[in-house]
Order: structure tokens, then sequence, then C-alpha cells
């Protein structure tokens, strides 16, 4: 049987939960106060109580975020403007194979409605802990912590359906009450979009490094991943750099030594090659088109961090909840991430490495 | 030409305009008009695409206030520049700067085209 999540049965499973539209002006400059009103009672009624409560609980919050930040020595936002470019795949794949260089990472899944961080990370099904109103992450592979909403659904198959109001009090609080501890690396993962959930981050966290756009070279996804550069603009977060996903299926194969070996590849066209001395071959057939993502990200001047293989084990260890990072360290995936997360790094400095005096 | 710019070493603000130290010990100014008139930003960019919109920007960016901006370090491979008027959005790339401080063209004579919209 399908049911929809209320907001509120949702919300009964987070810690001090309220939603945004429901506070009353605790951040407002205006002071509704009038000093020459009669005083009715020394004592607050229970709702205004509660008011005050949920003004405190905010407040909290904010120093909270602002701790939290010290914390977090870096923080990376995932985004695309498509969706299907496999955003969660690279966002996972980031944090994997940072871990692997022996840092301490996190990822934080800011996808409301749709998320699969935990599935991937072969966290399905698991539990947050919750301490003295903290909530602690789950660990999944290589120790990265992970925090979702998929944590909080009794069911995976029953939808999210919240207003923005609802999802922003919802990020704030992935963002404040959890206990993420000290952290190399945030790699927060996005739903599809230049909308709300972005914003919010960018307004909630402070310093930020930047932004990583994944595209994949079709036209659609470009045109998409051009808005997404745009965005970052807006937001004044900067691109630290555009990554390509499915940039191109190897087709590996033996035959007798010296074979000449045709491919059918996509839009009509035929590769060759000759297998080697010992009858390997292997060809890579650009399912999409290649070269996309450099190219925009040539366009709008911001790095390209590279470009990932179509890997049919990434759906499989994503459904598996095995990366493929995780279950072939030395595989061409997780070299070509590797690749990525090197370029990612070059382009997180601290101000003082890159040698600029500024007077 | 950007191909063999010197790693920028210093970054003054002066007056009217910023001068610049490259690593070779070369030096350049560019006015700060110039560098408002250059934003990369997807508001400005596209209204530098033809010569009288583009003459509509400069003299926009010239009625300004003179101003120093705050300079802001966008990874290793830009500056930010936050004024307290007019825009602030644009992420200057270092080559970017390095074609300015040669007199160049920093948009190579492309005109803007909006991916986004």
């Amino acid at each position: 049987m399908t049911e929809s999540y209320s907001i509120e049965s949702c919300l009964e499973r987070w810690v001090e939960v309220e939603p945004v539209g429901a506070r009353h002006m605790s951040d407002s400059p205006v002071s509704t106060h009038d000093p020459k009103a009669p005083v009715e009672s020394a004592d607050p009624s229970p709702q205004e109580q509660k008011k005050m409560e949920q003004a405190y609980a905010q407040m909290k919050r904010k120093m909270s975020m602002q701790e939290i930040g010290k914390k977090i020595k870096h923080k990376v936002m995932v985004l695309s403007g498509k969706g299907g470019v496999g955003k969660s795949t690279v966002s996972t794949g980031l944090a994997l194979s940072l871990a692997q260089q022996g840092l301490s990472v996190g990822i934080l899944d800011i996808d409301i409605t749709g998320p699969n961080v935990p599935k991937m990370m072969g966290l399905d099904g698991r539990r947050l802990h919750v301490e003295s109103g903290r909530i602690h992450p789950a660990q999944g592979h290589l120790g990265v912590k992970v925090i979702s909403m998929a944590f909080l659904l009794d069911n995976e198959d029953t939808p999210v359906v919240w207003r923005g109001p609802i999802k922003l009090g919802a990020i704030q609080q992935f963002i404040g009450d959890v206990e993420w501890g000290d952290l190399d690396y945030l790699i927060i993962d996005f739903p599809p979009g230049t909308s709300d959930e972005p914003l919010t981050v960018a307004q909630s966290l402070p310093d930020i490094d930047g932004m990583v756009i994944v595209t994949t070279p079709q036209d659609v996804a470009l045109l998409d991943s051009r808005k997404s550069i745009t965005f970052s603009e807006s937001l004044k977060v900067p691109v630290l750099g555009v990554v390509e996903n499915m940039s191109g299926y190897t087709v590996s194969g033996k035959a007798a030594p010296g074979t000449e070996i045709e491919i059918a590849a996509p839009a009509g066209k035929t590769l060759k090659t000759t297998s080697d001395d010992e009858g390997n071959f292997s060809v890579t057939l650009d399912i999409f088109k290649e070269g996309g993502g450099k190219s925009t990200a040539e366009e709008f001047g911001v790095p390209f961090l590279g470009a990932l293989p179509f890997d049919p084990g990434f759906v499989r260890g994503g459904d598996d909840g095995v990366h493929r990072i995780v279950s072939e360290p030395e595989g061409p995936s997780a070299v070509a991430f590797a690749g990525v997360v090197s370029a990612l790094q070059e382009q997180i400095v601290d101000g003082d490495s890159v040698g600029l005096e500024i007077i | 030409m950007s191909d063999e710019m010197p790693q920028l070493t210093r970054f003054e603000r002066r007056e009217l305009d910023v001068q610049l130290t490259y690593a070779d010990d070369s030096e350049y100014s560019v006015t700060y008009d110039d560098l408002r008139h250059s934003c990369p930003c997807a508001k400005c960019s596209p209204m530098r695409n033809e010569d009288e919109s583009s003459k509509t920007l400069r003299r926009q960016v010239e009625a300004l206030p003179k101003e120093k901006p705050k300079v802001r370090i966008v990874g290793n491979y830009a500056l930010g520049f936050e004024w307290t008027q007019g825009c602030s959005s644009g992420i200057f790339r270092f080559e970017r700067i390095w074609d300015l401080a040669n007199r160049r063209d920093p948009d190579n004579g492309k005109p803007y085209v909006h991916g986004a919209w």
C-alpha cells in the first residue's frame, strides 16, 4: 500500500522540529513591543512560552551552524542542472576517494524527496542515533559519515511531499543539529536544478569552498549545467569545476593476436582497432558525445576537473551498496575518480597558498 | 597569450586603479572602471556584445562612486571584487586580469551567449 508522508508525521521523527513558516519574527530586526501597552501579566502565556522556546531553538541552531562550519575544513556542493547525470554517484565517489586518502569525510544528502546516498553507501535501512538532542551520522564504507532524509523514512516507496519552507527547516536541522565532529571534507549532494536547497545551504553554512557541477556530454545536460554555473555567480559560491560523467564506455575483448577488429559505434561511426600480441583489445565508445563538459568549462572560464567513464559497475555497485571505488579500488573508475579529486583539491586552497599579497 | 601568464604576486588597490605585480617583476595598472566594465557575470557580459550596450555599460560604470573594492580569492584561479554599489557578481580568472593588464579584450572578441536562459 502506498501512503503519503504528512509533514507532521515525518517531522515528529526529527528532533526539536518546527516548520519555518511557523516561526514568529525571531529573525526580524523590528520590535513589535509597545512600551506604552499595559503590562498584563509577568508570566508568559503557554503560547508566548512556545514562541520564546522556538526563537531560542532557532538562535541555538544558528550558533551551532557557525560552530559546525568551523569544525569542517572544506565544504563542497555537488550540483547539476539536469537529473539523471549521476550526481549522487559522483558525490559518493568523491567522498570515498577522499576517504581513501585517509581524510575524514562526510556526505550530506540534501535530496529530501529522492534521497539515495544511503543505499549507495550500503546503509539501507539504517537508523540515526540521537543523543542529548544531537543527531549522530551513520558511518558507511571507509568511515564516511552520512546524513540523509532516507534514514527517517519508514518505507522507501513513500514519497515525501513537502513545500519549500518545510524543506528549508529540515535542511537547517540537517546542518545545525548534526554532530559531524571534525571533518576534512563535507560533500553536499543536492537534487537537480537551481532551487531552494542550494540557496538555503549557501546561506546557512559559512565558508563553502565551492560547487562541483556534474554533467553528461549531451547537449540538454550541458545546457542545464551552464545554468548551474550562472547560478553559482548569484550565490557568490565559486565553481570549483565541471565533472563530465558517463563520458565513454570501454569495450574490451580477446581475439587472435594482430586481428583487425571493427566495432559499430553510435552515430553510424565504425571504430577500428587491432588486438595486441596477447590478443587483448579495447575500444572506447562515446555513448553520448565527447568533450562537452570540457568545452562548457572552457566557455565559462571555470576549471574542468575530469571525465568519468560510463561504468555499468556503478549501477550494480549502487544497487548493492558497494561503490565501485570500494569493490575495485585500483580499477579504472577509481583511478578516474582519484584524478577528479586531485583536480578538485588543487582548486581548494587557502587564500595564503595562492601566494598573492592584497593591499 | 594567457598561456605565458606569470603568477600574480601583488594586488595593490590605489585610489582609481589597481597596481598588479607579477612573479617576473613586471608591473601593470588596471583602472577600476576597466575592471568593472569587463565583469564576466551573466548580467554584465551580454551588455558588451553590442557597441551601443557596451557604451551604456561603460557610462553606468563610470557614474558609480570611485571606491576601492574588497577582494576575495576564489579557489586558486580567480578573484572576486565586492563594491558598495554596482555589480559584485563576476568571478575574474587570473587570465582575465592578465588580459586586462595587457590591454587585451578579455572576452577574446567572442559575444556572450546565455547558455542558461
